[in-house]
C-alpha cells in the first residue's frame, strides 16, 4: 500500500508535464497595444518591453523597447503576423496601455473589444485611450525623457493629470465596456496625440536634448455614443464631465472679476442630479476652495468682496458647464453624465418606450438647468494681493 | 550477580584477567600480617593523590594498631576519610566502578567490597556558552561533567521537589542519564514514559544527547521536537514551567522535552530583555521564517508560471535580468543553494583560522563572478541570500536543517506546479506541523489548538508580573507561577 501511495507521488511529478512552465527569457512582455485599421483588415502594434537593449540603456540612452507590427483581415491574424516577426513567446499578461485610432472607434470599438477581452492572459485594468489626428501605433513609438518605457509614460501621463487638474478621464478597459452596456450612460476616453515629428520621436536622440522634439501630449476627450466615437471636446469640456460624473480629485481653472483674473482651486466639487420630471434636470454643483491667483488690487480680507468674488465664480462655473451642456445635448447627443440611466432608475416604464430614440431625440430636448453654489474658504499663504498689500 | 571471591591474591588475578592486563589498572595488595589488603584502581581516572593521602595512609594507620585486626573489614570502612563510602557484594559492577574512578577496598576473607570516590576531574571548567550565546544573561553552560552539569541547576532551584532520577544506559559504557523535573510541577505520567523508553534501549554505547534523543518520542518529520540546550538557565526556566530535562553523563548538551514549535523561535534572552521590544523581535522571526521558508520557491512560480501577479516594472526587471543565463530559473536556485550549504558546512568544520579565506572564496568568487560571469543572475543570489540570513536567525541546528528540507520540498512543487503547488505544499506543511505531538502536547500549540492563556508568551510576549499560569498545554500539575494558588 505504502509502495502504491509513493509511486503515485512519484507519477504526479513525471506525468504533470510543466504544462505551462516558461521561463522569463523566453517571453516577449507586451505592455501596450494600439490597433489601426488597415486596407483589409487591422493592423496591429506590440510594444514589447523586455528587448536586450534595456540591459545597458540606462547607461547609454539607448531607446529600451522595440515595436512590432503586423496586418491582417482580423486582430488574431494581425497578432499572429506579429508572432512570427517575435523571436520570443508574446506574452500578454502585463499589456497596460491600449491605443485605438479614430477609425476603429467611428466603427465602433466593440468590433475589438471581443479579442482584447477574450485573451484569458490578459488583464482587464488597462487604459484605454484613442490615438488623435494619428496613427495609434505611432503613439506607442514615442519615447518619453522622463518614464522608461512608452507605455507607462502614456499611463503617468493620464493619471497625473486626472489626479491633479481633472483634465483627462482615466478610462481603464471595464469601466469604458461596462459603462457603453449600461443602459442611458455613454462612455468617454482620452485621447493622445503627438507634437512634433514622428521620426525623430522614436529615436534615443530624442532623449539626448533638454528639449525634446517630439513629445506626447494629452489632447480633447473623445466623446462616444455606446461605443461609437461622436467627436472631441475640449478640456474645459473635460473637465465640465469630470465634475458631473463626480470624478473630481483637484481642479485648476481662472475666471474674471471685475477685469480682474483670478485662479481658483478645489478639491470637493460635487454635483447632484435632481430628476424633477421626464423633461426637466436640475444638476447643482458645490463645492468649496481657495484662491491660487490674484491679479490687481483686491482686499481678500473683505467679505463682501470676497462674496462678490464667489459669485462671479459662480456665474464664470455656470457659464463654463452650461456650454458644455449646450454641446452634449446638440452637437455630440452624448449622454455622458448618465442621465438616461437616472430616468431609467426612476421611470423604468416611461423609459422603456423612450430608450431607443433617447440618445437622438429625447435628450437634446431635455430642459436641464445648473445651480452653482461654490464657496471660498481660503486665499492660500497670502490674505491680500500682493498690490495691495504695496499701497 | 556474582560473588567476590574471599581470597585476595585469586581477586586481583580475575581483574586483571577482565582488563587484559591494561597498563592503567593498579591492583596494591598491602600485607597487614597474615592478612592481604587489595587496594583496586584506575591510574588514568582517579585522583591518585587522593588514593594516596587518604587511602593508603589511612590503611597504613590502621593496620598499625593491634585492635583494629579484630574486625578488619569494618575498621576500614569506618575510618578511612571519604566523603562517599559504598559497599558492595557483587563482582560485577567492579569494573563499572574502577573505570569510573572509584577506588575498591577489599579484605581477605570477606566477600564485600569497600567502594571510595576518588574520581578525577576529567574535564574542563564551566566556560561561556558557545552555541548559544546571550548579550545579557548568565554565561555560564553545562559541560561534560554530570555531577557539575547537576549542580549547575541544583545551585539555581534550591527546592527539594527538583527531582533527579537517574537510569543507567548502554551496555559498555553504563552512562549514566539524569531526569531532572520538579516533582508537584511536571505530570508524573510523562516521566514514567521517559523512563520506562530509557529502560528499555538495549545498545553498546550512548555518547551524547543527541544519540538518546533518537530513541524515543520523535515521530518521522525533519523538524526536531526535543530542544537541546547548553545553557542551564534555559534548562530551569523549562523546569519551572513544568517541562522535564535529560541529563546524559559526559554530554554538554542536555535535552528538554516536551516542546511546541514556538520553543524553537525563542531565546532565553527574551525572558531578559523589555517585553514589547522582545515581542517585535518575535514578529521579525516569525517573518524571516516565512521568508526562509518560501522566498525560492515563490520566486521560482511567479518568474517560471504565474507571470501575471508580477507588477509590471518589476517583471521586465527581472527578464532583463535573466537575460543571456544559460540554466533554467529552478535549477539556478537549486545550485545557488546548494553552493551556500556546502559552504554552511564547510565553514562549520574548517578549522577557525581558515575560515576567512573560506569566506573570500564563498562571497566574492563564487557570488560576484558568477553574477559577472553570466551564470546565475543577480536576483537569484539576492534570493539565496535573504533565504540564507534568514535561517541563520534560528540557533538550533535541527530546526534550521528542517526549514531547509521543506524549503527544498517547495522548490521542488513550485518547479512543477507554480503558485498552486507551493500553496498545496505550504499546506501539507502546516498539516504535517499539526499532526505532530511530544507526550501528548500538540506541537503547534498554543496556536493549534488553540489556547489563549498560551498567547501571552508565544509570538507577542507580555511582561512577567501578567504571566500568571505556566504554559496551559503542558499538562502540568501545579498551574500557578505566581499569584493564584501555590502549592508547597
Amino acid at each position: 500500500m505504502k509502495n502504491k501511495i509513493i509511486l503515485l507521488f512519484i507519477c504526479l511529478f513525471l506525468l504533470c508535464g510543466c504544462n505551462n512552465y516558461r521561463e522569463l527569457n523566453d517571453l516577449a512582455i507586451i505592455t501596450g497595444i494600439a490597433i489601426d485599421k488597415a486596407d483589409n483588415g487591422y493592423e496591429m502594434s506590440f510594444l514589447i518591453a523586455n528587448s536586450p537593449k534595456a540591459q545597458t540603456s540606462s547607461k547609454e540612452g539607448e531607446a529600451k523597447t522595440t515595436v512590432y507590427s503586423g496586418t491582417g483581415q482580423s486582430l488574431t491574424e494581425a497578432a499572429k503576423a506579429i508572432a512570427t516577426e517575435s523571436p520570443k513567446q508574446l506574452y500578454f499578461g502585463h499589456v497596460n496601455v491600449v491605443v485605438i485610432s479614430e477609425d476603429i472607434a467611428k466603427d465602433g470599438f466593440f468590433k475589438v473589444a471581443d479579442w482584447l477581452i477574450r485573451n484569458t492572459e490578459m488583464r482587464k485594468q488597462f487604459y484605454l485611450m484613442q490615438a488623435k489626428d494619428e496613427k495609434a501605433g505611432n503613439i506607442l513609438k514615442i519615447v518619453s525623457p522622463l518614464e522608461s518605457f512608452p507605455s507607462q509614460s502614456i499611463a503617468t501621463l493620464i493619471k497625473s493629470n486626472r489626479d491633479t487638474q481633472s483634465l483627462s478621464i482615466d478610462t481603464n478597459y471595464t469601466t469604458f465596456v461596462s459603462r457603453a452596456l449600461e443602459t442611458g450612460y455613454d462612455p468617454v476616453l482620452p485621447s493622445i496625440s503627438i507634437e512634433g515629428k514622428v521620426k525623430k520621436g522614436s529615436s534615443e536622440k530624442n532623449l539626448e536634448t533638454t528639449e525634446p522634439e517630439t513629445y506626447l501630449k494629452l489632447s480633447d476627450i473623445a466623446l462616444f455614443q455606446k461605443d461609437k466615437f461622436v467627436g472631441y471636446i475640449d478640456e474645459r469640456g473635460g473637465q465640465a464631465i469630470n465634475i458631473f460624473n463626480n470624478e473630481v480629485n483637484e481642479l485648476r481653472f481662472d475666471f474674471e472679476y471685475n477685469d480682474n483674473l483670478m485662479g481658483f482651486s478645489s478639491a470637493n466639487m460635487k454635483t447632484k442630479m435632481n430628476i424633477k420630471d421626464i423633461n426637466t434636470i436640475e444638476l447643482k454643483v458645490s463645492g468649496s476652495g481657495h484662491i491660487l491667483e490674484v491679479d490687481g488690487e483686491i482686499d481678500l480680507t473683505n467679505t463682501k468682496i470676497v462674496k462678490e468674488i464667489e459669485n462671479a465664480l459662480e456665474t464664470h462655473m455656470k457659464k463654463q458647464l452650461n456650454q458644455t451642456i449646450e454641446k452634449l445635448q446638440n452637437k455630440f447627443k452624448s449622454d455622458v453624465l448618465g442621465i438616461g440611466r437616472q430616468m431609467f432608475i426612476k421611470y423604468p416604464n416611461k423609459w422603456e418606450k423612450i430608450k431607443d430614440e433617447w440618445n437622438n431625440k429625447y435628450f437634446p430636448k431635455l430642459d436641464i438647468t445648473i445651480q452653482t453654489d461654490l464657496t471660498i474658504d481660503g486665499s492660500g499663504s497670502l490674505n491680500n494681493s500682493i498690490e495691495e498689500v504695496q499701497s | 550477580m556474582e560473588k567476590i571471591n574471599k581470597n585476595v591474591e585469586v581477586l586481583v588475578k580475575e581483574i586483571r584477567a577482565a582488563y587484559g592486563n591494561s597498563g592503567d589498572l593498579n591492583t596494591r595488595v598491602i600485607k597487614a600480617g597474615d592478612i592481604n589488603i587489595g587496594v583496586f584502581f584506575m591510574e588514568s581516572s582517579s585522583a591518585t593523590a587522593n588514593i594516596s593521602d587518604f587511602i593508603m595512609k589511612g590503611i597504613n594507620f590502621i593496620t598499625s594498631k593491634e585492635s583494629a585486626f579484630d574486625d578488619l573489614y569494618n575498621a576500614l570502612k569506618n575510618s578511612i576519610f571519604n566523603s562517599q563510602v559504598i559497599t558492595t557484594k557483587d563482582f560485577s559492577q567492579f569494573p563499572y566502578f574502577i573505570s569510573s574512578g572509584f577506588t575498591i577496598i577489599v579484605v581477605d576473607g570477606n566477600d564485600e567490597a569497600i567502594v571510595m570516590e576518588t574520581r578525577a576531574a576529567l574535564d574542563r571548567g564551566v566556560t561561556e556558552s558557545t552555541s548559544e550565546p546571550v548579550v545579557r544573561g548568565p554565561k555560564d553552560s553545562f559541560t561534560e561533567s554530570h555531577a557539575k552539569n547537576l549542580g549547575l541547576i541544583r545551585k539555581r532551584i534550591k527546592d527539594s521537589n527538583l527531582w533527579f532520577e537517574e537510569v543507567k544506559v548502554g551496555r559498555r559504557t553504563q552512562t549514566r542519564v539524569s531526569i531532572a523535573y520538579i516533582n508537584n510541577v511536571a505530570d508524573k505520567k510523562n516521566i514514567k514514559q521517559i523512563k520506562d523508553i530509557l529502560n528499555k534501549i538495549d545498545v553498546d554505547g550512548i555518547l551524547d544527547g543527541g544519540n538518546l534523543r533518537e530513541y524515543f518520542l520523535e515521530e518521522e518529520s525533519f523538524f526536531p521536537q526535543i530542544l537541546s540546550t547548553e545553557r542551564p538557565d534555559l534548562a530551569c526556566q523549562s523546569l519551572l514551567n513544568g517541562k522535564i530535562v535529560i541529563l546524559v553523563e559526559n554530554s554538554p548538551f542536555v535535552l528538554i522535552l516536551p516542546n511546541v514549535f514556538m520553543d524553537f523561535m525563542h531565546t532565553t534572552e527574551d525572558q531578559y530583555q523589555k517585553p514589547w521590544n522582545i515581542s517585535f523581535t518575535r514578529v521579525l522571526k516569525v517573518l524571516a521564517l516565512v521568508i526562509t521558508l518560501f522566498t525560492p520557491a515563490i520566486y521560482i512560480a511567479i518568474t517560471t508560471f504565474d507571470q501575471t501577479v508580477v507588477p509590471d516594472k518589476l517583471l521586465i526587471s527581472l527578464a532583463v535580468q535573466r537575460e543571456g543565463v544559460p540554466f533554467p530559473t529552478f535549477f539556478e536556485i537549486i545550485l545557488l543553494m546548494a553552493i551556500f550549504e556546502i559552504l554552511r558546512e564547510s565553514d562549520i568544520r574548517l578549522p577557525s583560522t581558515m575560515g576567512a579565506s573560506m569566506s573570500i572564496v564563498g562571497a566574492l568568487v563564487l557570488g560576484q563572478a558568477a553574477v559577472d560571469a553570466g551564470i546565475v543572475s543577480p536576483i537569484a543570489v539576492i534570493v539565496v541570500a535573504i533565504t540564507s540570513i534568514c535561517s541563520l536567525i534560528f540557533n538550533d541546528p535541527d530546526f534550521m536543517n528542517g526549514i531547509r528540507a521543506w524549503r527544498f520540498i517547495f522548490i521542488l512543487a513550485a518547479t512543477f506546479f507554480g503558485l498552486i503547488g507551493v500553496v498545496a505544499a505550504g499546506l501539507v506543511w502546516i498539516i504535517k506541523m499539526a499532526s505532530l505531538n511530544t507526550l501528548g502536547v500538540p506541537f503547534l500549540a498554543p496556536f493549534s489548538p488553540l489556547v489563549l492563556s498560551g498567547q501571552k508568551d508565544a509570538i507577542a510576549r507580555f511582561p512577567l508580573p501578567k504571566i500568571f499560569k505556566r504554559p496551559e498545554y503542558l499538562k502540568q500539575k501545579n498551574r500557578f507561577k505566581q499569584g493564584g494558588k501555590h502549592e508547597k
